[in-house]
């Protein structure tokens, strides 16, 4: 057993503060944006001079007198619980020293601001290939040297092992106990490495270790209650093995992609648990949904992904309800049992939202095409497509716990993060986990040449002129990456290209090692690379001198994604760090984001001018149509966090694990 | 209504394992709401209630701390397939039955929460004593015991032969009203004299007293409890209240009813006792106070209590026979149904009720409550701004902010962010854009029908004035009044006792001066054609007195209707040379002279301005008089066509306070003296007073609305 204080450090969860409404909501974001020009950057920049004045002469001194320094600064660190804001500078220019010589890197001074701004609890916008790893390492020193967990959070377990791996050298000569955290660890090994100074993980691994955490606490978090109960039962306490540490600090690498775009999706810890009713339920459902036709019975709504019974369907249900199991067979029910087996049917598509492997359904992650083996549907979903692809049905699971990340970071007391793009969402990331954005240079200016956005009316000629385009460059030996929205666009375009004859990469649905390899390649000569937007992020393309002699790469984007900040991280991968490069995006009015949040009559009245399509009307409404979908995603981040709190609220009785 | 919220739900796992049950000192009864056997679950120590709908109940009563939600669950799913609730409304339910206290946990009780909730608690609490202070209850004390004794009385005042005492009683006093009617009226108008106020003040806080116990005595009499009496604010009036919401687990409609209506059989009763006992007195202490007790209880029953469209006692009645619980929230949801769903177009939407005819009960309801509450408060706020302009700016400011700006300001809002309008924002912005458009032209631009009056009197066409031409004292009436007099009658006679004494000393003088004239023709020729000069003075003199002794007798100058000023019991005082004693009226032709003031001036120079104007005469104002041709005078004037128009003849216009006769007005004015059809009924006679309602052109709301205002603050100034 731990001593009590560290035990009440491993269990005191901060309860989140609710999100504001009406005028405090305005207020908030108003000194959000106060904050915002406060000249947050100015005095960041003057600290980075500070730390360059400092770092003079440090090179001469001795490693033994530099560890020695370095561990002064440590036990300063250790006694004030990190907040010793004067020490900083000089500590960060020792830092900047030991990492010369531990890993050959020495900060450039734009790294040194991120650092900075991310200790202040901001959120570093950091184009890619600035660096952002050295970046967290030297924020996850300042952090760890306070003796309190420091969770260093990155997009896979690859990535995790890789930094871990790498800045170890660096942690050890500052005095730093480094460690990581992947899916395949035991639990022992987890709390192990959860015990290091710094931990490097994955978002999904954190959570996933919290959440069976607390289920092991058994609604009895309170650490003096515990710490009774312990003394009065000792085998109970040796029974547990809580893996974590406590929440404290947690530096998040991608953050938008964590922080806003996976914001809502929930962890859950399941386990089946049979429930013959859902499984009769779901055979009968698919019959009943096979006699209805779409368009006279319900209608397919797109843009919000719902069907829609009319009253004919609604009839037609009611005759049809005798063949449903008993419960079921009320209005209410059947319309709800039936309307989920037609969106299995509608909206559900193999091959774009899962595929079938081994007689199962696995969910495919449809922005980057992977796989994702152990998910599931929820609420009979999952068994309602099992159904319609004649599969075996299996038994639901039964959730045990579930959180979102968006609720499990507002739990952390101290959290920073850094990112390619996250100017455009600084309005959720400041109103929803109280994060400032600080956007960060580049060091070497971007020299990124970014083409006329080329407009078409049909999806067709777009192909065509994407199809023709890479041919282009790829004669000019220049490599091309070409970013798709789905799996399925992917395919579409290898079609054309293996039509004119061009070989090329498909990056889709393989593990990440192999994943980041071929990004990594993308930048070799007249190399085409076909990938989905999010696929191989923070993984460098380096060019080789004979690529940037030609013009650097060109990336093509073929489709507007939901958000700016999206279009913008494909973008940068073209023209990172000095150099040359270019970009251009192919859109056309049947692209999905025109579908789901153009009104019909505007679509048909831009397509009716679009002989050769009047581009300021097109871009103006694509313009529009992005921003009120980056809209319709914040307020979804909000309306999610408003039922919860609810749900805490109302259900304290059936505490959830996440409150305290 | 079964079964429509979703039968599972991803939140589910955290209620599923709950053992979980109503606590021990929760009380059932049961209650029938049109056809369906409904449970309330009532607490007695925290007074919570909680209506139950049946399948709710069938899944409430089944809880038990030795098995767990998801058991109970299933089973309920088994016994009744299609009316056990959803998962979700499972959690729904378990919510808000933890919330009213209601749910015994097995969980090991939690300190820390509890005085979370409990901090929570209050300072919600605080919150809503600030929202509503002009609302706020004080708790003062337990009237329990106290009721306990005056049981038997209760039961004796709820009882068949004391409801039939009862309604003799009231039915004699409304009699004894009627016979009374005209001092009933009379007496209203000193009803708010600053006298009046404490008396007034005091009868208010005993017969609310008495109606707080009828409430009380009722829930007693049934077997309910009674445990908080204390004050409440009323628009900052300290009035008593009572908590008899007990009386809502009683089993039996008629029984709440007559808990609801307890109060105003009290106050009703003690009104027909103080209508006995004011009949029977004349002025004074306790006449003032029986009426003042009259007054109160059938104003505050006829407009407040007794009125449904408000939330007091009938409120509750109308409620309760109706057999619909929670009227005005489901009223205001179901107006929110009918604006979302039907007009806005947003999805998913439910109405109130799943009958139709509840629902059309409930939007009536709805409509007609939110109109009464709109007219009441803008007539408390009309009334106050007569008396206390700067209390009622304030009253009006508060409720335009409170009703107008900002639901104004929500609805803003709610119709560019809510999500649940996602799928309709633009039909809904469209259709709401459209309604204020057609709101602001209806308001700002469309001209209604626009008026304003002024005051004014019957004028005789022409008429002639008939003044005293010698000082005297009165002596009487030589004509009497409304007879056609020829030109040169004598109609009054005065008597100056004077006269006789300087018109006698004037003969005696003359008779001197014969006599010196007579001695000088003997001797003194030469004085001669003095004294004749002196004697001419003296005839001339004589001449004069004799003049002055015919206008004693005043004649009039002209001929037509002789009407005499008010003289008949005047015998005998002073008249002054020169003031009228009457006057005499040409019978054939009036006009009627209107006093119209500055604000309004600017109509009477427009060529289009007037359209049409009508006279209501005072005391007949059923039989408005058509204006057929009018001229305006034009030019200011200060004096008042009659004193009856100024404050100090009872009428409305300002006076110059030096002026005694109380015709110089205190604002210049613009006179307009109009031609109308004689109506035959109606007697018009000079000097009437009456109201000129002058339809003027077209005008918007707005311009009209705020012409006003400005006349308001302008008069007060």
């Amino acid at each position: 057993m731990d001593v009590p204080s560290a035990e009440y450090h491993r269990l005191t969860v901060r309860r989140p503060k609710q999100l504001p409404k009406g005028l405090d909501a305005l207020a908030q974001s108003l000194t959000g944006s106060v904050d915002r020009h406060s000249g947050r950057t100015k005095r960041l920049w003057a600290q980075v001079d500070e730390i360059q004045k400092e770092a003079e002469g440090l090179e001469n001194l001795s490693d033994r007198h530099l560890r020695e320094r370095l561990q002064e600064h440590h036990d300063a660190f250790r006694r004030s619980r990190g907040d010793v804001p004067e020490r900083v500078p000089q500590a960060l220019a020792l830092i900047q020293e030991a990492a010369f010589r531990t890993i050959g890197l020495r900060p450039y001074p734009v790294q040194l601001l991120g650092a900075l701004a991310m200790h202040e609890g901001c959120l570093a916008e950091m184009a890619t290939g600035e660096g952002k790893t050295l970046t967290a390492a030297l924020t996850a020193v300042l952090a760890g040297w306070s003796h309190q967990p420091c969770h260093v959070l990155t997009v896979n377990d690859y990535l995790a092992k890789r930094d871990a791996n790498n800045f170890k050298p660096l942690y050890r000569f500052c005095g730093l106990e480094a460690d990581c955290v992947t899916a395949d660890l035991e639990p022992q090994h987890r709390r192990r490495a959860y015990g290091a100074h710094i931990t490097y993980t994955t978002s999904k691994e954190l959570l996933a270790d919290f959440l069976r955490d607390r289920l092991q606490l058994q609604r009895v978090s309170d650490p003096q209650r515990r710490l009774i109960r312990h003394i009065l039962r000792p085998t109970l306490a040796a029974r547990e093995s809580l893996v974590l540490r406590g929440l404290h600090a947690a530096i998040v690498d991608e953050a938008d992609s964590i922080l806003i775009d996976e914001a809502v999706t929930p962890l859950i810890i399941a386990q089946p648990r049979a429930n013959p009713m859902l499984v009769e339920a779901c055979e009968a459902a698919r019959h009943v949904a096979g006699k209805l036709e779409s368009g006279r019975d319900y209608t397919v709504d797109l843009r919000y992904r719902e069907i829609k019974l009319t009253d004919a369907g609604k009839e037609r249900i009611e005759t049809l309800a005798n063949d449903l199991p008993p419960v079921w067979r009320g209005p209410g029910r059947s319309q709800e049992l039936v309307e989920q087996a037609i969106s299995a049917r509608e909206l559900f598509l193999k091959g774009r939202q899962y595929v079938v492997q081994d007689e199962k359904v696995m969910i495919v992650d449809e922005f980057t095409g992977r796989i994702m083996p152990n998910r599931s549907w929820s609420e009979g979903l999952h068994q309602a497509i099992e159904a319609k692809e004649g599969l075996p049905v299996t038994e639901p699971n039964e959730t045990v716990a579930r959180m979102s990340f968006q609720r499990f970071f507002r739990l952390f007391p101290k959290i920073c993060g850094m990112t390619g793009t996250a100017w455009e969402a600084r309005n959720p990331f400041w109103r929803i986990y109280s994060l400032p954005v600080v956007r960060v240079p580049t060091h070497k200016p971007c020299i990124r040449e970014v083409m006329r956005e080329s407009v078409f009316a049909t999806s067709e000629e777009k192909w065509t002129a994407v199809a023709a385009s890479v041919n282009e460059i790829h004669q000019q030996g220049r490599p091309v990456l070409i970013g798709t929205r789905s799996v399925e666009a992917s395919e579409k375009l290898a079609v054309r290209l293996e039509a004119l004859g061009l070989h090329f990469n498909l990056l889709n649905a393989v593990r990440h090692e192999e994943e980041a390899r071929i990004v990594a390649e993308a930048g070799l000569a007249a190399k085409i690379t076909i990938a989905t937007n999010m696929a191989g992020r923070g993984t460098d393309i380096k060019l080789s001198r004979e690529v940037a002699d030609a013009g650097g790469l060109h990336v093509i984007a073929t489709e507007r994604h939901e958000s700016r900040r999206i279009d913008r991280q494909l973008f940068g991968r073209a023209a990172r760090q000095g150099d040359p490069g270019s970009a251009q995006s192919f859109v056309c009015l049947e692209d999905e984001l025109f579908r789901r949040f153009v009104p019909e009559t505007v679509r048909n009245s831009l397509a009716g001018v679009s002989g050769g399509i009047a581009r300021k009307p097109f871009l103006t409404a694509l313009n529009a149509a992005q921003r009120a979908a980056e809209r319709h995603a914040f307020r979804g981040l909000r309306s999610v966090l408003a039922t919860d709190t609810w749900l805490d609220e109302s259900l304290s009785f059936a505490q959830d694990i996440g409150g305290a | 209504m079964a079964g429509n919220a979703r039968m599972f739900s991803e939140h589910w796992y955290r209620v599923s394992d709950q053992r979980v049950a109503l606590r021990a000192g929760v009380r059932t009864r049961r209650q029938v709401y049109r056809g369906e056997v409904w449970r309330v679950l009532y607490d007695p120590f925290g007074n919570q209630f909680f209506r139950l709908r049946p399948a709710a109940y069938e899944f409430v009563s089944r809880l038990s701390p030795k098995r767990t939600v998801e058991e109970v669950w299933k089973e309920c799913l088994e016994i009744m397939p299609d009316e056990a609730p959803g998962q979700s409304e499972v959690i729904q339910l378990l919510a808000q039955l933890y919330l009213s206290n209601l749910l015994q946990l097995d969980l090991p009780p939690d300190a820390q929460q509890f005085f979370e909730r409990y901090r929570k608690r209050k300072s919600k609490e605080r919150k809503s004593y600030i929202s509503y202070i002009m609302f706020a209850r004080f708790p003062l004390f337990d009237p329990d015991d106290l009721l306990n004794v005056l049981k038997p009385y209760g039961k004796a005042i709820y009882s068949k032969i004391g409801m039939l005492v009862w309604l003799g009683v009231i039915f004699s006093a409304i009699k004894v009203a009627l016979d009374n009617a005209d001092a009933l009226v009379d007496q209203s108008q000193g009803i708010l004299a600053p006298g009046n106020l404490f008396l007034l003040y005091g009868s208010l806080v005993f017969i609310k007293a008495l109606h707080e116990f009828g409430h009380g005595l009722a829930c007693k009499r049934y077997g309910g409890e009674v445990h908080t009496m204390g004050i409440m604010l009323m628009i900052f009036t300290p009035i008593p209240y009572v908590d008899a919401t007990s009386s809502w687990a009683f089993r039996k409609r008629s029984q709440r009813m007559l808990v609801g209506a307890g109060g105003m059989i009290f106050e009703l009763f003690v009104a027909a006792i103080a209508t006995f006992v004011w009949a029977s007195t004349g002025p004074g202490v306790l006449n003032a106070v029986m009426y003042n007790m009259m007054f109160i209880a059938s104003v505050s029953t006829l407009l407040f209590n007794g009125n449904p469209l408000l939330r007091y006692d009938g409120y509750y009645l109308l409620s309760d026979m109706l057999d619909i619980p929670n009227l005005y929230q489901r009223s205001q949801q179901q107006l929110r149904y009918l604006a979302e769903g039907k007009i806005l177009g947003r999805p998913n939407v439910k109405p109130a009720s799943p009958y139709r005819g509840e629902q059309i009960t409930l939007a009536v309801y709805g409509v007609l409550s939110g109109l009464y509450r709109i007219i009441v408060f803008g007539g408390i706020i009309l009334f106050v701004s007569r008396r206390f302009l700067l209390a009622g700016i304030v009253m009006a400011t508060i409720c335009v902010v409170s009703w107008i700006i900002m639901p104004t300001v929500k609805y803003v809002h709610y119709l560019f962010t809510d999500p649940a309008l996602e799928r309709n924002r633009f039909r809904a912005i469209g259709i709401s854009l459209a309604a204020a458009i057609c709101v602001v032209a209806l308001v700002g631009i469309v001209p209604f029908p626009s008026s304003f009056t002024a005051p004014g009197t019957i004028v005789s066409t022409p008429f002639v004035e008939v003044p005293a031409r010698a000082s005297g004292y009165l002596k009487g009436l030589e004509t009497p009044a409304n007879i056609a007099v020829q030109p040169g009658t004598t109609v009054v006679s005065l008597l100056d006792p004077e006269w006789d004494f300087e018109y006698r000393a004037e003969e005696a003088m003359l008779r001197h001066t014969d006599a010196l004239y007579r001695r000088s023709l003997h001797r003194d020729t030469a004085d001669l054609s003095i004294i004749e000069e002196h004697r001419a003075v003296m005839q001339q003199r004589l001449h004069r007195l004799r003049e002055r002794r015919d206008n004693l007798q005043v004649r009039v100058p002209a001929g037509g209707q002789w009407l005499p000023g008010a003289l008949e019991d005047l015998d005998g005082i002073w008249v002054d040379r020169g003031s009228v004693l009457g006057y005499v009226l040409n019978p054939e032709r009036h006009q009627f002279v209107a006093v119209i003031s500055q604000d309004e001036a600017r109509w009477l120079f427009d060529e289009a301005g007037i359209r049409r104007a009508r006279i209501r005469l005072r005391g007949s104002a059923q039989a408005p008089l058509e204006a057929t041709g009018w001229r305006v005078i034009p030019a200011e004037q200060r004096e008042l066509p009659s004193p009856a128009l100024g404050w100090y003849g009872g009428g409305e216009l300002a006076v110059a306070e030096d002026a005694r006769e109380g015709t110089e007005a205190a604002q210049t004015f613009f006179e307009m003296r109009v031609d109308f059809d004689q109506n035959e009924d109606l007697s018009v006679l000079h000097g009437r007073t009456g109201r000129m309602r002058i339809r003027i052109a077209p005008e918007s709301i707005w311009t009209q609305a705020s012409r006003r205002i400005r006349q308001l603050m302008r008069r007060e100034r």
